[in-house]
């Protein structure tokens, strides 16, 4: 019997790459157009650059695109386009609000695009990364630290999440995330069926043996400790979150869920004894308008922002954001509320649901346990960040400095979501890609 | 320019922000009709001797309206699997029925074959074993609608 072959690699998928393509397109008339339109808003003209900035923002999608033809050819098509959508509108805001800042998140974003691509260079299958666990541990945990030595480690608005190399100041928490997240997602791979069912018995009762739990929990108190000593309560709340998720995810058990809540509320009650930084947040998230000139200024002015945009907002480049603090950075959803509306903040929100949304349904796909985890970690970065800073702004929360993914001018930041995003993209393309079979003869009876 | 011509394309520009959107979840939607990963692996058609007179033809991709769908684990629950002709099960790829997941599923570990319009599940000497509602597979057994196959961890339904 002639047998047909056995198993050809995967059929490829160029719809995918059409696809992608033409969102890209999209993304660039979309974002040229906001450009354009911020440029008449506030100086009645045209901005002067919006030729190179077209081209240039052209040329990065593209090439992000034709590397992921060579690199990623089966990865889900949205994710570039979306990342890229939630960038050029960034951008706009930016360039809107400081052109100097501009300039620099111009400089980042390519950096970003090299750094996407250098990691689909590098990371050849996503499960390949399970094998660093350790290394990836020390990355993040190093990281973290960096900040806190003498000399490189820098302050900024009470947190203590820089460092300072020649020019550039640089948050790498942002990496540690990343480098975390991996670490998590092979460790709990590992441990999944031991953390999931009780080993120990206690009376009547089966419980988890705490040795297995043990190493989990150094590492998350530790980097806790690392945070709280940085004050910086968004990421604390942003790793926490990962940690408890990525728990629950890998056993099924919602109790780790409670248990998780019960001990943030521990953790926050005791960080509100100990951190002055973390009382007035919460004071000028319960009633801003007692502190309207000191520690509320910041967030009501936001809110003066998003309510003046009302449902159409006043227009891109027409509101009066620049006095807001930190309108580039932890506020710009405020401004782009403001300018765009409730419509466009909303579809701002829509984006960040589709990357969340991809990111899941890719490790709902996923065959591999830790790049199931490793996706639904990484969806989860995204979201829960997303949450604490739209959350804060909002007033939903209390209000924290963290990045608006891909959105608020940051050069780490922007890295990092880059590198995620590379990651996700690995990992799609993976799960497309069957695994390679035995030899024919093992496989015929 | 004019504050209605910048308000007007100000609409414009949400409008198309919100087109984008609805082009991203046309490109989603068909992604999530497709079906999922494990099953463009094609069954591998195997040699077969002819049943005896002969009257059931032999079709390589011959899936009946019987399907197995996986009930667990949890992971993989939902999962289908078409019932076709004659299908292996295990962790190699190229097996119909593939489950790499599980450690507990020998590479080879059972064959699934259609006679004379029944179903019949065959255990091929895997380490594990295969059980059909519980009970141990030491010869080709028939399977019928809402039986329960296990192999290693992994169970399967019977379904039309």
């Amino acid at each position: 019997m002639t047998s047909p072959p056995l198993l050809t690699t995967a059929p490829p998928k160029p719809a995918r790459r059409r696809t992608e393509l033409g969102l890209i397109v999209l993304v660039v008339i979309l974002t040229g157009g906001l450009y354009a339109l911020a440029g008449f808003g506030k100086a009645g003209n045209l901005p002067a650059n919006i030729g190179p900035f077209l081209g240039a923002l052209f040329a990065l999608l593209l090439i992000a695109h034709v590397a992921m033809r060579f690199l990623a050819a089966d990865a889900d098509p949205i994710l570039l386009p979306v990342a890229g959508l939630l960038n050029g509108i960034g951008y706009v805001f930016i360039a809107r609000l400081s052109p100097h800042e501009a300039r620099l998140q111009a400089f980042w974003t390519f950096l970003g695009v090299a750094v996407f691509i250098a990691t689909l260079v590098l990371v050849k299958k996503g499960r390949y990364l399970e094998r660093f666990r350790y290394t990836f541990a020390f990355l993040g945990i190093g990281l973290l630290l960096l900040p806190l030595v003498p000399g490189i480690g820098e302050n900024i608005n009470g947190a203590r999440l820089w460092i300072h190399v020649g020019t550039f100041n640089f948050q790498p928490g942002e990496l540690a995330k990343l480098a975390l997240a991996i670490f998590f997602a092979s460790i709990l791979v590992e441990r999944a069926d031991l953390l999931s069912r009780g080993t120990r018995r206690v009376g009547r009762f089966l419980i988890l043996d705490p040795r297995y739990l043990a190493p989990i929990v150094g590492a998350w108190a530790l980097s806790l400790v690392i945070f709280l000593a940085e004050n910086d309560l968004g990421s604390s709340f942003l790793f926490f979150a990962l940690f408890i998720g990525l728990l629950w995810v890998a056993t099924g058990r919602a109790y780790y869920l409670a248990l998780g809540g019960g001990l943030f509320v521990v953790g926050a009650v005791l960080a509100l004894k100990v951190i002055g930084h973390a009382q007035s947040r919460v004071q000028s998230w319960l009633d801003p308008w007692a502190h309207a000139q000191t520690t509320g200024y910041q967030i009501i002015q936001g809110i003066f922002s998003i309510s003046g945009g009302g449902l159409w907002g006043v227009g891109p480049g027409q509101s009066s954001a620049s006095h807001i603090p930190e309108a580039s950075t932890d506020l710009i959803f405020a401004v782009i509320a403001g300018e765009i509306g409730l419509v466009g903040a909303t579809a701002l929100l829509i984006a960040y649901l589709l990357l969340v949304g991809t990111g899941l349904r890719v490790a709902v796909r996923c065959d591999n346990p830790f790049e199931k985890l490793l996706a639904t970690g990484l969806a989860l970065v995204i979201g829960v960040q997303t949450f604490v800073i739209i959350g804060g702004v909002t007033r939903l929360i209390p209000l924290t400095g963290i990045t608006l993914p891909f959105v608020s001018y940051g050069g780490s930041s922007l890295i990092a979501n880059y590198l995620l995003l590379a990651l996700l993209v690995r990992i799609s393309h993976d799960v497309e890609t069957p695994v390679p079979p035995m030899a024919p003869e093992l496989v015929t009876v | 320019m004019s504050d209605p011509v910048l308000a007007l394309l100000k609409y414009v520009f949400l409008a198309l922000l919100y087109l984008f959107f609805l082009r991203v979840l046309r490109a989603v939607w068909v992604e999530t009709r497709e079906p999922p990963p494990a099953q463009f692996l094609s069954p591998i058609p195997l040699p077969v001797s002819e049943p005896a007179g002969g009257g059931v033809p032999i079709m390589d991709s011959s899936a009946g309206p019987e399907r197995l769908v996986v009930v667990s684990p949890e992971a993989m629950k939902g999962h289908e699997f078409p019932v076709g002709h004659e299908m292996t099960v295990g962790r190699a790829g190229g097996c119909a029925i593939f489950l790499p997941a599980d450690t507990f599923v020998s590479q080879l570990h059972a064959r699934l074959f259609r006679r004379d319009g029944d179903i019949f599940v065959e255990d091929l000497g895997s380490t594990n074993g295969t059980f059909l509602n519980g009970k141990k597979v030491s010869a080709p057994v028939s399977v019928r609608k809402g039986d329960r196959i296990q192999f290693g961890r992994t169970t399967l339904e019977v379904r039309r």
